[in-house]
């Protein structure tokens, strides 16, 4: 078993250690969020938040060459969580006004704005990349392959620290908004009639799953991020229809593609970020096959 | 506002403050060519069941919204109990049963942890939903007929059930006023014989004022003690008794008479008293030409 080497060797251990944690972190804010993602049709939001985390990440990459910012560190992480959460609020903007002028759609928007973050953050990480190597700071500047399937090497204690802050924060929010929240998500055209702030309710969540897109990213990457803010739920709600029942199987689904996708890494050799996206949708396909719904 | 409203009613003789007040209102979508309502006047006494009756695209949801407050733009004052339409929203004294297209059937909830929402969403975080909000959830279980449904998923009801559900949620905030927009959409005859008893309930246990919206005559015409007729403008009135086969036929003509562009004509057919005056007989409607000549018609066009 491969995967006791790892987590016995201390070296090995130390590297792998805080990419499990925040594995499970992310695992926690995902499984919070994602029933009601699945429930309100967010899919494509998410990937659309997901894949603005490009444009975020070009962003960073441009003030770490220039040295205003370190790679890897809290600033870099402020940096795309502000640039997909802006992200996320254009998309219901821009998509908003062109549902309202019946010129387009909300999905039209997020396709447009996930493109044009794509396209921005190469652009912005190529320019960032010759730059550093010009100055003699070729390792500030992330890799492309990190980038899209994330590296458990890049994470440390203060990514655990600031993951744990934002699964906490998530998990607070969700709780203390849980009556507006739950009523939006099950009819909001009537929590708007009952005076619900439905639209407070939409941002809060869009700024969730920036933090959560942007926490999961360390080890998942970009576009498998995606996954762990749908699948979780998606399989949670194949097996209930019961509120707790739901939320909690979504957490639990989420920790156990975590834990699965590690050990499957480590037994393999193969990257976590796929890996733990495979477990996910196996537990998703028996979910399909075995659940009530 | 609250004491314009109530002198203004006492002035016009009405019985009681008024529930929901419109006067001249007008409303059009931006972009839109013609308006959605136009120099509508309304007026609900509390405690009334009042049903608005009239084609798709006649402007009775965009009522509905105006009165809720979920839409601004418009011209005209609305009020509901005294208040602006938003201000009453907040106030928690109106409440509405959309048409059910808006929820989410796939969400894990049962029909008690709905209509909870409905009783006990503004509650603070930290403290669970109280002994009155769980005990105004029963009521308005029991009152609706949905006690035994309390703890199915209210994503396995069926058309009538669900109906129930949303009314129970609806009342469980122990609203002043319903609004109900095409509570009738997919349920059957005895299903809608049953909302009309369940409005009279509504009414008699706790004198809540009704509005209920629909294209579909049946839904109307059993539970409310008036029926107005709108097509853009409000028409007229009508008791129940006076919905003849007729008079039906007069007010479903509304979608012909659109289709074929007599609404552009200022051509109008009406519904009127059983027994008042002319119109339903086919030889034309004094309130009709009077539309068309631009005078009002015996109220101003009001209801």
């Amino acid at each position: 078993m491969r995967t006791l080497e790892y987590l016995s060797d201390p070296v090995l251990r130390s590297i792998y250690l805080p990419g499990i944690g925040v594995g499970a972190l992310a695992a926690l804010a995902c499984g919070i969020v994602s029933p009601a993602v699945v429930v309100k049709r967010l899919g494509f939001v998410g990937q659309g938040i997901s894949h603005s985390a490009f444009g975020g990440i070009g962003v960073a990459s441009l003030l770490a060459a220039w040295g205003l910012i370190e790679t890897g560190g809290r600033a870099e992480f402020a940096v795309v969580v502000a640039f997909c959460a802006a992200a996320a609020w254009g998309m219901g903007v821009v998509g908003g006004a062109a549902a309202g002028r019946r010129s387009g759609s909300e999905d039209t928007a997020i396709g447009v704005f996930l493109v044009a973050s794509m396209a921005l953050g190469a652009i912005l990480v190529q320019v960032a990349r010759e730059h550093a190597l010009a100055s003699g700071r070729a390792g500030d500047v992330r890799s492309w392959e990190s980038i899209l399937f994330g590296s458990v090497s890049v994470t440390g204690m203060e990514e655990v620290r600031l993951c744990a802050a934002v699964a906490g924060l998530v998990a607070l929010s969700a709780w203390a908004f849980r009556r507006p929240g739950l009523f939006w998500a099950a009819d909001e055209e009537a929590a708007r009639a009952f005076g619900v702030p439905t639209r407070a309710v939409r941002a809060g969540l869009m700024l969730a799953l920036a933090l959560v897109v942007v926490t999961t990213m360390k080890v998942a990457g970009v576009v498998l991020s995606t996954a762990l803010l749908v699948l979780p739920g998606a399989t949670a709600l194949r097996v209930s229809d019961r509120l707790a029942t739901v939320w909690g199987l979504s957490v639990a689904v989420g920790l156990a593609g975590i834990g699965a996708g590690f050990v499957v890494s480590f037994e393999t050799g193969w990257q976590p970020g796929p890996s733990i996206v495979a477990a996910l949708v196996a537990m998703y396909a028996a979910a399909l096959a075995v659940g009530k719904r | 506002m609250g004491q314009t409203a109530a002198s203004a009613a006492k002035t016009r003789g009405e019985s009681g403050p008024l529930a929901i007040l419109c006067e001249g209102v007008s409303f059009t979508y931006p972009g839109a060519d013609a308006p959605a309502l136009e120099n509508v006047t309304l007026r609900v006494p509390t405690g009334e069941r009042l049903g608005i009756l009239g084609p798709n695209g006649g402007g009775k949801s965009t009522l509905l919204s105006l009165i809720l407050g979920l839409q601004g733009g418009h011209t005209g004052r609305i009020e509901v109990l005294g208040m602006s339409p938003g201000r009453a929203r907040a106030a928690g004294t109106i409440a509405y049963v959309a048409q059910r297209t808006g929820l989410e059937r796939a969400m894990p909830l049962s029909v008690r942890q709905a209509v909870t929402l409905g009783a006990a969403w503004r509650e603070p975080p930290w403290r669970g939903a109280g002994a009155e909000a769980r005990a105004r959830v029963e009521a308005a279980l029991d009152l609706v007929g949905a006690g035994a449904l309390a703890e199915r998923p209210i994503g396995k009801l069926s058309g009538g059930e669900l109906q129930r559900a949303l009314i129970a949620r609806a009342l469980a905030a122990r609203p002043r006023i319903l609004l109900l927009d095409e509570p009738a959409v997919g349920i059957d005859v005895a299903g809608q014989r049953l909302l009309a008893e369940l409005l009279e309930r509504i009414r008699a246990g706790m004198g809540v004022t009704t509005v209920v919206v629909s294209h579909d005559l049946r839904a109307i015409a059993a539970g409310s003690d008036r029926v107005a007729c709108l097509a853009r403008r409000l028409h007229s009135h009508v008791s129940p008794a006076g919905l003849t086969p007729q008079v039906l036929a007069e007010v479903f003509s509304h979608d012909v008479a659109g289709l074929v562009g007599l609404e552009g004509r200022g051509v109008h057919v009406h519904a009127h008293e059983a027994g008042g005056a002319g119109g339903t007989g086919g030889g034309g409607c004094a309130q009709c030409h009077d539309d068309a000549d631009g005078a009002r018609g015996p109220e101003g066009g009001a209801v």
